[in-house]
């Protein structure tokens, strides 16, 4: 039973991490229709910097806020160079190739720069030791943290979206951009925006995935983007609240297998999940049209 | 440019090959065993190269998870030795089925999902097989690797009783390499290859003419899986040595790497890129040092750079078509239009009262707006019926509802007695139901005479292999095809324009080229969405031409057409619509003095109000 509740807590705490990511890959994709193949790397750069910054004396908070800002400008610039040239032309392979083309080139630098062994990540959120008695079993005060955070913030990005006026610019331009332009919204600016919030994000997110592994390395983002878009995928891509609750159970299976069957087979079931979905109902658990409603 | 353009044909010619592997192959007797080997590894990267080229030149789908693929064919052939003992050459095709059936189930959602759902799946693929290559150590040997492999660098790998050395194999590579080469560029040109093409491109016309966009994506992704399998049994056949390590993420992306720079389309251009990337980390230590970083920038500025990659440096281009295999002698247009001799104008005439469509009550709505309210049509055989109304009508929505790509809210179409509501658009263009659009859709980048050839996809019989292999039957069809397209060009008066790319021509030539299209389909119903808009009077004659080419053949003909005059010499019957509704039928002249079809174009009834 201790095991069984360690294994729903860990999982719903990863779960709003993905979900988070998500939120993340949905900004980008309402305003441009662009998904970041690159996002992985992104993930790893906020942790990395924060390491790298902490492990250098710097001081927690201005760490973690130096590397939301850097992954907030890697997005903008993945914009820039990867995206905008890109969209015009039909089809998505050209951005597709060139979002992961930026993904590779920072694991690589990541690489060269950090070395590719794993590095410790430090305590920003209490320690790895500190638990609490909850029904019985001792909980990582940790995973509760990540938890909380995680599901405030897409919380909180929702609630942007949907009642401010930078909210409604966003979903005029998800809707129809050209419709938007017209009726005098700043697409360009909205697009920009999305972009920020995007690395924002994502920074916020390696941190806080980061902590719960305790480790990071140039390639730790990859398999947290797959996770992230599977997620985004079950709960129904372009919808908030489905990503949240998406990430959730996608968590949740993923421990549970992890820990009942074996951590192989967690990714494996999350994969065949994404192949089952797109199979049979593409649009995502929570379609769209019920999550209007919500 | 002349000299560039030298150089290309010789590139490209099957002589400049042909008489390169002869020379490689005697000389890899006299070379370094080291050299060989490397010689080795740049055909196994050429294989890969072509495989993701196939996928993603061709077809257009990306895989960021080739590794997978590569690392399949590689564990499956190596256990199947080992475990099982078969012979080499059937564990290596083993790897390659094996492969092959993979990428058919990964496919399997393609036709339902936009590509980057494909490519983020392609990406999650990857980072399993990997994963279990690690984890599944009973078979792969887990992180530690699996040895002893028997492989042509420890002298272990037999053929029968012969031992196959480092020579050898490289030669055995070879000709693999050079019949995979031909085999592809066969299928490339067959009308699977534009299948390939046109699904991706233009995913509504490609269906409109029975090319299903989820069973091509299936089959593209099942052929390249099988190359990249192909490739993996060689190579673990090569190193005798396989460790997970070798099928990252950082794998796939340089195969995507070596394919792109290459140039996506391009067969030669494939070789190029590999043969590049595989020599420049061996050659140059900083680009090694460097290496993931130099293929992040690649994959980042190649497609604005430098899209067609080294193949668009040379201008080197594809051609879809086998077009060596066009005869000599001519065939008039008749020919192109054969399929209805049971329904020609000389046919007893209770043949040609019975509908060839029937449709009934159809009503179409979008969420709430009721674009087709209820209608009724009857359409017979060697009939031109023409759809007239104002804007916003819903005609286009009939012809998009009968041509399958609007499924009707409710209502029947019997198409010659078969109810065809709700078909997929592919499935009732096999029947012979074949149309244009408002906007003409061709492919941009296939000639005109391609274009045209696309339209025949579904009277083609023969079957890929032999596609591939060029088979003489292959071959006779592809002919008939080719002259068939021929006449019809000639009587659309495209015949000039046949080898030039449909996109540098001008608007009337896209849209006659596209109305041949559908007459090279050998059509039992053709419908035909404003083809006068936008034409010449000379191109306009020569569509009345053709439409009278196609009725006298007993085609069927529906159009919908604004232009009275086009209309007035050349219909049997005008139907008249309105907010989705008929409210006219008959002949021309009744129609022009006609109270409701004058007030719902002239809108005479709201002036009295006014």
């Amino acid at each position: 039973m201790e095991f069984f509740a360690q294994m729903v807590t860990s999982g719903l705490s990863v779960g709003a991490v993905y979900a988070l990511i998500g939120l993340g890959l949905n900004l980008t994709f309402w305003t441009t229709r662009v998904l970041n193949f690159g996002q992985g790397s992104v993930l790893m750069a906020g942790a990395m910097i924060t390491a790298t910054m902490v492990a250098h004396g710097q001081n927690v908070y201005a760490s973690m806020f130096a590397s939301m800002t850097i992954t907030g400008v890697i997005l903008l610039l993945t914009e820039r160079v990867g995206v905008k040239p890109l969209i015009k032309a039909s089809g998505s392979m050209g951005w597709v190739v060139s979002t992961l083309g930026i993904g590779v080139f920072l694991q690589g630098f990541a690489s060269i720069a950090f070395g590719t062994q794993a590095i410790a990540f430090p305590d920003v959120l209490f320690s790895s030791g500190d638990t609490v008695e909850l029904l019985g079993a001792y909980i990582s005060k940790q995973y509760i943290a990540v938890f909380a955070i995680s599901t405030v913030t897409v919380c909180l990005m929702e609630l942007f979206l949907r009642k401010s006026t930078w909210g409604y610019a966003v979903r005029a331009v998800a809707h129809d951009s050209t419709l938007a332009a017209l009726m005098g919204i700043p697409v360009r600016n909205v697009i920009i925006f999305s972009y920020l919030a995007s690395g924002v994000l994502a920074g916020a997110a390696g941190i806080l995935i980061a902590q719960i592994a305790g480790t990071v390395d140039p390639g730790f983002g990859l398999h947290l983007l797959v996770l992230a878009f599977v997620g985004a995928v079950v709960g129904g891509m372009g919808s908030a609240f489905g990503s949240l609750l998406g990430g959730l159970s996608l968590g949740l299976l993923e421990k549970l297998v992890g820990g009942y069957v074996s951590p192989a087979w967690a990714e494996a079931s999350a994969f065949i999940l994404l192949v089952a979905v797109l199979a049979v109902r593409p649009q995502g658990l929570f379609g769209k049209r019920e999550v209007v409603k919500v | 440019m002349n000299a560039m353009k030298r150089i290309s044909a010789i590139l490209t010619s099957s002589w400049t090959i042909v008489v390169l592997a002869g020379v490689l192959m005697i000389a890899s007797n006299y070379c370094e065993t080291g050299t060989v080997q490397m010689w080795s590894f740049v055909i196994i990267n050429i294989l890969l190269a072509q495989s993701i080229n196939l996928l993603t030149g061709v077809t257009g789908q990306i895989s960021l998870g080739h590794a997978g693929f590569f690392a399949i064919g590689a564990y499956v052939s190596a256990t199947f030795i080992m475990s099982l003992g078969l012979p080499f050459p059937f564990a290596v095709a083993c790897g390659t089925g094996i492969s092959a059936v993979v990428g058919w189930l990964l496919a399997i959602p393609s036709g339902r999902v936009r590509e980057f759902y494909l490519a983020m799946m392609s990406l999650a693929f990857g980072l399993i097989i990997y994963e279990l290559a690690r984890e599944w150590r009973s078979v792969t040997g887990g992180v530690m690797g699996m040895r002893g492999i028997p492989s042509s660098t420890l002298g272990s790998l037999r053929i029968a009783d012969l031992a196959i050395g480092t020579v050898a194999y490289f030669q055995i590579l070879l000709l693999v390499l050079l019949a995979t080469l031909y085999m592809l560029r066969n299928f490339v040109k067959s009308h699977f290859g534009r299948a390939f093409y046109a699904v991706h491109v233009n995913e509504i016309a490609a269906g409109t003419l029975g090319i299903s966009q989820e069973k091509t994506k299936r089959f593209s992704y099942a052929t390249s899986a099988g190359l990249a399998g192909l490739a993996g049994g060689f190579y673990a056949h090569l190193v005798g040595y396989l460790t997970p390590e070798s099928f990252t993420l950082m794998r796939s992306v340089e195969i995507l790497v070596m394919s792109i720079v290459g140039g996506l389309g391009s067969l030669t251009g494939q070789v190029l890129g590999a043969t590049l990337f595989t020599y420049l980390p061996q050659k140059l230590q900083a680009f090694a040092d460097y290496q993931f970083m130099v293929y992040g920038l690649v994959l980042t500025f190649s497609f604005i750079l430098l899209p067609k990659g080294l193949a668009g440096l040379l201008r080197l281009h594809t051609r879809y078509s086998k077009l060596d295999l066009l005869p000599n002698s001519t065939v008039s247009a008749d020919a192109a239009l054969t399929g209805h001799s049971n329904t020609s104008l000389s046919s007893p005439p209770e043949r040609l009262s019975i509908p060839l469509l029937q449709i009934q009550n159809v009503v179409m709505e979008f969420a709430g707006l009721r674009a087709l309210n209820g209608v009724s049509l009857n359409l017979y055989p060697g009939k031109i019926t023409a759809l007239v109304g104002p804007n916003g009508s819903g005609k286009s929505t009939l012809v998009n509802v009968i041509s399958g790509i609007y499924r009707p809210t409710t209502g029947s179409i019997q198409f010659n007695g078969i109810d065809i509501a709700g078909w997929s658009s592919h499935h009732i263009a096999t029947l012979g139901v074949v149309r244009t659009f408002q906007d003409p859709r061709n492919v941009p980048s296939f000639t005109v005479r391609e274009n045209i050839l696309m339209g025949a996809h579904r009277l083609y019989h023969h079957g890929a292999l032999a596609a591939a292999l060029n088979t003489p039957r292959a071959r006779a069809e592809e002919a008939l095809f080719l002259s068939r397209v021929a006449a019809l060009m000639q009587e659309a008066g495209l015949t000039i324009h046949a080898d030039t790319l449909i996109s540098e021509l001008p608007y009337g030539i896209q849209r006659l080229a596209e109305v041949a299209r559908a007459l090279a389909s050998d059509p039992e119903l053709l419908m035909l969405d404003e083809p006068a808009a936008g034409l010449s009077e000379a191109e306009s004659t020569v569509l009345t031409r053709l439409i009278r080419l196609a009725r006298d053949h007993g085609v069927t003909v529906m159009l919908i057409e604004h232009h009275m005059d086009f209309l007035t010499d050349l219909v049997d019957e005008a139907v008249v619509f309105d907010a989705g509704e008929e409210i006219y039928r008959g002949s021309m002249t009744g129609m022009r003095t006609n109270p409701a079809v004058m007030e719902a174009y002239l809108g005479i009834g709201e002036n009295q109000h006014a």
